[in-house]
């Protein structure tokens, strides 16, 4: 099942490619020579420890809210919220 | 250029009752919606006003408001207010609107400020200048043929012209204090968690935060106090405690307090080929006149500035990437309709994004597939690590590091969007510090584009007090 996603599948944009003005930052990176590679042992960058996660809580949306997610959405057909033909491949 | 706190002034016309709220509010209004610098995505006029009504209501009964009741604001128009349109100035939101609130805006609605327009900046986020937005490119706010700075550059120019009396940015890798910089005003980058992000569309979440800018430190002090805090709903969001006006009033007797000494800057920022001739000078200048108060300065080695903004764009790039992806026209925004679900997507987002947008996320696909993430991302996230490491060093043997904000003064409107990868470059001094997740602020002096104060995480106060320090000393 390996098959080579191209950057234009993996970003779902038509036809995009990469650009030489990103491809120029990274090539800044692949030749730069970090003093440690072990990124993952290190904890500087405020990771949330799992001790610190909060609660699972279900919160009820109040009817406005409602009522503004149902506005936004794209299209409605007979009281039914419609979505884009699913096929499967 | 130097002002005292417009919040209290306001506040006590209000109290005197020599100015209505309606009447403030309607002025307000009146200015955004005759601006030529394109700083306004939509206004807020029904719930301004009726907001306004209230608190003149209290004002004729004789209750007693609270300092920021009344006071008129700006926000980015990537944060949600309930009931009016989020568009991230973009078209594939151009007719979202938002079904709840950001926690900071809750917190200002709370205090009893008024919001008056969602402002115009780069789409997402994406840029820094302003001109990636489908509202027309913003201006700047003392020379119209300039950009206006970005991302939050209708922000900045709001408060320059005082539109607002403050407004509410994003600041990613500078979007808050490069703006502030182009436009001659404060802006706040707080340290990462400080506020939360809940309600603030995500460009690259490691790094997003919420920024007041305004044009007083006392200002800047009083608007983040109200925002900031731990919120159930962000999970990275931090407990602080508030900063008090004493706290920050040290002013002269800074160099003799313990421990505050100590002032460093980037040697490398300042000796390359890049930085603008004026802007060197000027920063060295103000290096001079704060040395003249006794206080010890110290350069300091730091990471090249190639290496700061690659690491920056990599890892933000990688995170928009994977942010944006639920941008696929399903449960909100500017669906267009093909053959099948993956073919909806795809012509949804590629007619809808701008084209920085799709360079960003097309850049974040490209580091995170199988082949080249251990060459690039975790590159990149090892090199922040070792910036972070870098900063810790630092922040022992220095209190304060000073910085300009920008290499040159702001672009021609039209000139960024030619080239991009010179954009890029231009945000060397500011990425850094949201690597290293460090309180700093942009202040309107020094230079041309002003200075940049950072100090350790969490010392936010310090930086304010800095600030108000080098307002009587440069």
């Amino acid at each position: 099942m390996s098959k080579i996603m191209t950057v234009d599948v993996l970003s779902s944009i038509k036809g995009a490619q990469p650009s030489e003005a990103v491809n120029k930052l990274f090539d800044v990176i692949k030749n730069a020579q970090p003093t440690n590679n072990n990124s993952f042992n290190n904890n500087r960058n405020n990771y949330v420890s799992l001790n610190d996660l909060r609660d699972d809580v279900v919160i009820e949306s109040s009817a406005i809210e409602k009522q503004i997610i149902i506005e936004n959405f794209p299209k409605e057909k007979g009281g039914y919220l419609v979505v884009s033909k699913v096929i499967e491949e | 250029m130097m002002m005292d706190s417009q919040i209290k002034h306001i506040h006590q016309q209000l109290v005197d009752k020599k100015i209505s709220c309606t009447a403030l509010i309607q002025q307000k209004l009146n200015a955004l919606k005759e601006n030529t610098n394109n700083t306004v995505n939509s206004l807020l006029d029904d719930l301004a006003l009726h907001l306004a009504a209230k608190v003149d209501a209290k004002i004729t009964n004789g209750d007693t408001i609270g300092l920021l009741e009344g006071i008129p604001f700006g926000i980015k128009d990537v944060y949600m207010l309930q009931g009016t349109y989020a568009t991230a100035s973009s078209n594939l939101l151009k007719n979202y609107k938002s079904p709840y609130t950001a926690t900071a805006i809750q917190k200002l609605l709370n205090a009893g400020a008024i919001p008056i327009v969602k402002e115009n900046c780069d789409s997402f986020g994406h840029g820094s200048s302003s001109e990636n937005t489908i509202f027309g490119a913003v201006k700047n706010a003392s020379n119209p043929d300039l950009v206006g700075g970005g991302s939050s550059g209708g922000s900045a120019v709001n408060v320059a012209k005082d539109y607002t009396i403050f407004s509410i940015g994003g600041d990613t890798g500078g979007s808050v204090r490069q703006p502030a910089g182009y436009n001659h005003v404060y802006g706040l980058k707080p340290t990462y968690g400080r506020i939360s992000r809940y309600g603030l569309m995500a460009y690259a979440s490691s790094t997003d935060c919420v920024g007041p800018i305004a044009k007083s430190v006392e200002d800047i002090r009083i608007v983040l106090n109200v925002m900031s805090g731990k919120d159930v709903k962000d999970q990275t969001s931090i407990t602080s405690s508030e900063i008090s006006e004493e706290a920050i009033k040290t002013l002269s007797e800074f160099k003799t307090l313990k421990g505050l000494g100590k002032i460093g800057y980037f040697k490398n920022f300042i000796e390359n080929d890049a930085i603008d001739s004026k802007i060197k000078a000027d920063f060295l200048t103000a290096i001079e006149k704060i040395k003249a108060k006794g206080i010890q300065v110290k350069a300091l080695d730091f990471f090249k500035s190639d290496i700061l903004v690659s690491t920056y764009y990599t890892l933000a790039m990688a995170e928009t990437a994977s942010n944006l992806s639920r941008l696929d026209g399903s449960n909100y925004g500017n669906r267009i309709e093909d053959k099948n679900l993956k073919e909806s997507y795809a012509i949804t987002r590629s007619e809808n994004f701008s084209e920085e947008t799709k360079r960003r996320i097309v850049g974040g696909n490209q580091v995170l597939s199988q082949g080249f993430s251990d060459e690039i991302y975790l590159k990149g996230l090892a090199l922040r690590d070792a910036i972070s490491e870098n900063f810790e060093n630092d922040f022992k043997e220095v209190d304060i590091i000073l910085s300009p904000v920008t290499p040159n003064t702001p672009p021609k409107i039209g000139d960024s969007l030619k080239d991009p990868h010179a954009m890029y470059l231009s945000d060397a001094y500011t990425v850094g510090f949201s690597l290293g997740q460090l309180p700093t602020l942009t202040i309107p002096q020094g230079t041309d584009t002003g200075l940049q104060i950072t100090a350790a995480k969490n010392n936010d106060e310090l930086v304010l007090k800095f600030a108000n320090f080098l307002k009587d000393t440069i």
